[in-house]
């Protein structure tokens, strides 16, 4: 059924002009069915194909790790943007698009007559976005970011590894992932409203912005609401993951206990088979725990290293307190969870060969929503787009990659 | 300018904790009539940390630009007045424990009998049609049963911890919001509803994709990655001078080592042969940021921030809720906003994360008492005369706030 089903956004074309900062946002549209054309630079296409790890370990434009995942589902095409030439038939393909993605440093499409002023002339039910570092106006609109700066600043980093060791950035890119998500929430509410009023618009969204709603949007209200009569106390500033949500070992591994509120924590003690040493009230409280983690730390040893992971992960569902084993990659690839979601599907990459890649996070039941295809190879759909769509001749083709414009 | 996207667009939300509520935050932003359905009796368990449940900072966050009609939904005549509501809904979320809404008689499959062209997403930690369904779930377990905890910690650390941060929640919320947009667009153009079941364990996987694929490709199963890049030199959080202070720096390329250098007055080491070209500084990396520390201590972390950033280094200072309230930039972009909560008082939140060229949004609202819009619901949604609200509120099938 899935083969013949539409997607929510099938009728749409997406213009993806975003490096490793924009690179999910593309990928969010076009596992819902958009028609994602990824523009790339003839020079060696995408930033992005430059990142390692590779696909066999093998530095190469189409062994990128990063890019075959963040690009999967969508299409290829190149185009010089900074030649007349190039720029002339990226507005023939703005005339054909519903939205643009970008990524460039703020200015750099307005010096190519390229910024959205210019093109929503030639097409004004165009919505376009913006992901840059910092937005596109403010005192560090140029500056430079990455993934883990953004973490940096977004009151995340300070917050997470031991409370005595140095601080840990997050795994992957998570940054530039929440600007993505939030670039894609704000191209939606734009193309919902182009429903009513029948243009559409500019969206600008800042990374530094969306890594504090992404990663940890809570960090300043805890802080404004310090001092206020009622409130919670604020728990001490600092790397306190290991008191919130404690990491205990037990037999074959570690589990992360997140008992927040009092008749989770009698569920845990109830899981370790009530222990004494746990039954004092003062345990109860949230507040005390994390005031005393280390004490606590030592006691809960004794009790946890009994079980295994999936004893405690069960025992904790049955009396009530969220135990989570901490799985390894295998470990979750093997979960009968994620086997009975089917969450990995496997792709067959021209260059790579077959391989297991993240789906979607979720299942629709009325339109299709699914990763299918692998990334596009450099240059890999410009027949395509340019003669099948645009009506160019193969021997125009011929004289543009001649010319470096394609 | 026109008017927000989402006006005259009703949602329900069964939302507690820190998903739904927030992606009610999200579409109350964008001008939907987003109604929070809690009670007394079955509060968002967030509301239950402290002792004011109207005055708890993480609630007060997530569920701003929203209603909260407190109704018992363990009362026949609550679900009753509910599905009467849902009845005139677009859009409803839940992130219940899994198989609540069915107990509670509001899963899709109830809602969709009196509201064919529903759009409902559900959010739990497994996901449905798994032996874990109807596990309770929480995002710091997520982060650990996805694989995403053992690669987040130094190389050296005993296990890892992760952080305060409860990831994947706010990222899983973004999703739904995302899902729910898309599938109201694709509702409008063919008029049919639908059920998206998202996973979150899954969402917090798809941020560690490139991981999933070197694990796939070439069988490498990578653990606690920790700061540093493998593949450039110096990356990593350096100590600044002050009381844990730090500064994050990422030089990728040979041109960045060459402005960080400059930008750092050219000491001696740096003309060091083992720090020439990328794979030298890789080979060397542990004395690279040691000496690179030596300079980071001397200054104070916005200073090295702002120094390399002049130079065109990406550099960014571990900033503390302090700093970011400080911080020019976020200033200047007005990325925080001041409310004024009946309970809390005037409290800053977070404003909304994008700007749109042709839309006035409408002003962000704090976020509800329980039940504060209870009377309000009942006699404009539901018709409901101020007699039978008084005897329903009696009855404890209505909660509002005590006058």
């Amino acid at each position: 059924m899935a083969e013949q089903q539409e997607g929510a956004l099938s009728v749409y074309r997406v213009l993806d002009l975003a490096d490793i900062k924009g690179a999910y946002c593309g990928k969010l549209l076009a596992d819902q069915g958009a028609e994602v054309l990824k523009i790339e630079t003839p020079k060696g296409g995408c930033p992005t194909r430059n990142i390692p790890p590779f696909a066999g370990n093998k530095p190469h434009l189409e062994r990128s790790l990063q890019f075959l995942y963040r690009n999967a589902n969508k299409y290829g095409i190149t185009l010089d943007i900074e030649s007349p030439d190039g720029r002339g038939l990226f507005k023939r393909l703005v005339k054909t698009a519903d939205i643009l993605l970008e990524t460039h440093p703020p200015g750099y499409m307005e010096g190519l007559g390229l910024h959205y002023e210019a093109l929503k002339e030639i097409n004004p039910k165009l919505v376009m976005a913006s992901i840059t570092d910092f937005g596109q106006a403010g005192p560090y609109r140029d500056w430079k970011g990455s993934s883990m700066v953004h973490c940096a600043l977004s009151t995340t980093m300070i917050s997470s590894g031991f409370a005595d060791g140095a601080p840990i950035n997050l795994p992957g890119m998570p940054s530039y992932d929440a600007a993505s998500l939030i670039a894609s929430i704000s191209i939606m509410a734009a193309i919902y409203q182009r429903g009513t009023t029948g243009v559409g618009q500019y969206c600008d969204v800042s990374v530094h912005e969306c890594s504090r709603l992404g990663l940890y949007p809570w960090m300043v209200p805890i802080y404004s609401y310090g001092l206020n009569p009622g409130s919670p106390p604020p728990p001490p500033e600092g790397r306190l993951g290991a008191a919130i949500y404690p990491v205990y070992p037990c037999k074959d591994g570690f589990v992360r206990i997140v008992a927040i509120t009092p008749p989770q924590w009698k569920a845990l003690v109830r899981v370790l088979g009530k222990p004494e040493v746990l039954c004092l009230p003062a345990w109860e409280q949230f507040m005390y725990r994390i005031a005393n983690a280390a004490d606590l730390y030592a006691l809960m040893l004794e009790f946890t290293t009994k079980y295994t992971m999936a004893e405690l992960f069960e025992a904790g569902d049955k009396e009530g307190v969220p135990i989570a084993p901490i799985y390894d990659l295998a470990d979750f690839v093997n979960s009968p969870s994620t086997k009975a979601r089917g969450f990995f599907v496997e792709l067959d990459h021209p260059v790579v060969g077959k391989f297991d890649c993240p789906g979607p996070p979720y299942k629709w039941t009325e339109t299709s929503c699914r990763t299918y295809r692998p990334a596009p190879c450099l240059g890999e759909h410009n027949e395509r787009v340019y003669c099948h769509q645009l009506g160019l001749t193969k021997d125009d083709l011929a004289a543009l990659r001649q010319a470096g414009v394609i | 300018m026109t008017s927000a996207p989402l006006e005259g667009i009703k949602v329900i939300s069964f939302g507690t904790g820190a998903v739904i509520p927030e992606w009610g935050k999200a579409l109350g932003e964008l001008g939907a009539d987003v109604i929070k359905i809690e009670s007394r009796e079955n509060p968002d368990f967030a509301r239950t940390i402290g002792p004011d449940m109207n005055n708890i900072h993480g609630v007060n966050e997530s569920n701003r630009s929203q209603r909260s009609f407190g109704v018992n939904l363990k009362k026949e005549k609550g679900k009753e007045l509910v599905r009467k509501l849902i009845k005139t809904a677009d859009i409803v979320g839940e992130n219940f424990r899994g198989g609540a809404v069915r107990s509670l008689g509001v899963d899709y499959e109830d809602v969709r009998k009196i509201k064919p062209d529903i759009i409902y997403i559900s959010s739990q930690g497994f996901g449905r049609g798994t032996p874990y369904t109807e596990y309770q779930a929480y995002g710091p377990m997520l982060a650990a049963a996805s694989g995403v905890l053992s690669l987040w910690a130094h190389p050296d650390d005993p296990y890892p911890v992760g952080a305060n941060v409860p990831l994947p929640d706010h990222m899983a919320s973004k999703q739904a919001v995302f899902a729910v947009l898309a599938a109201l667009d694709y509702r409008r153009r063919t008029g049919k509803g639908q059920f998206i079941d998202l996973c979150q364990v899954e969402v917090a996987a798809s941020l560690i994709g490139e991981y999933y694929l070197d694990y796939s490709i070439n069988h490498r199963l990578a653990m606690k990655v920790g700061n540093r890049n493998p593949y450039a030199a110096p990356c990593n959080a350096y100590r600044c001078k002050g009381q844990d202070q730090w500064c994050a720096i990422s030089i990728i390329t040979n041109d960045d080592w060459q402005r960080f250098c400059t930008a750092i007055g050219n000491p001696g080491w740096t003309m060091d042969p083992r720090f020439a070209d990328t794979v030298s500084r890789l080979k060397n990396v542990d004395e690279l940021d040691r000496l690179v520390e030596t300079w980071t201590m001397e200054h104070g972390p916005m200073e090295v921030m702002n120094t390399l950033q002049a130079a065109g280094v990406a550099a960014g200072m571990l900033q503390r809720a302090a700093d970011t309230i400080n911080d020019p930039h976020v200033k200047w972009t007005q990325a925080l906003i001041e409310l004024d909560h009946p309970v809390a008082g005037r409290r800053l939140y977070t404003n909304v994360p994008y700007k749109l060229s042709n839309t006035t949004l409408p002003p962000s609202r704090p976020a509800p008492l329980l039940g504060q819009h209870t009377d309000e619901i009942c006699r404009e949604l539901l018709g409901m005369p101020a007699e039978e609200i008084r005897r329903l509120k009696e009855e404890g099938v209505l909660d509002a706030p005590s006058t």
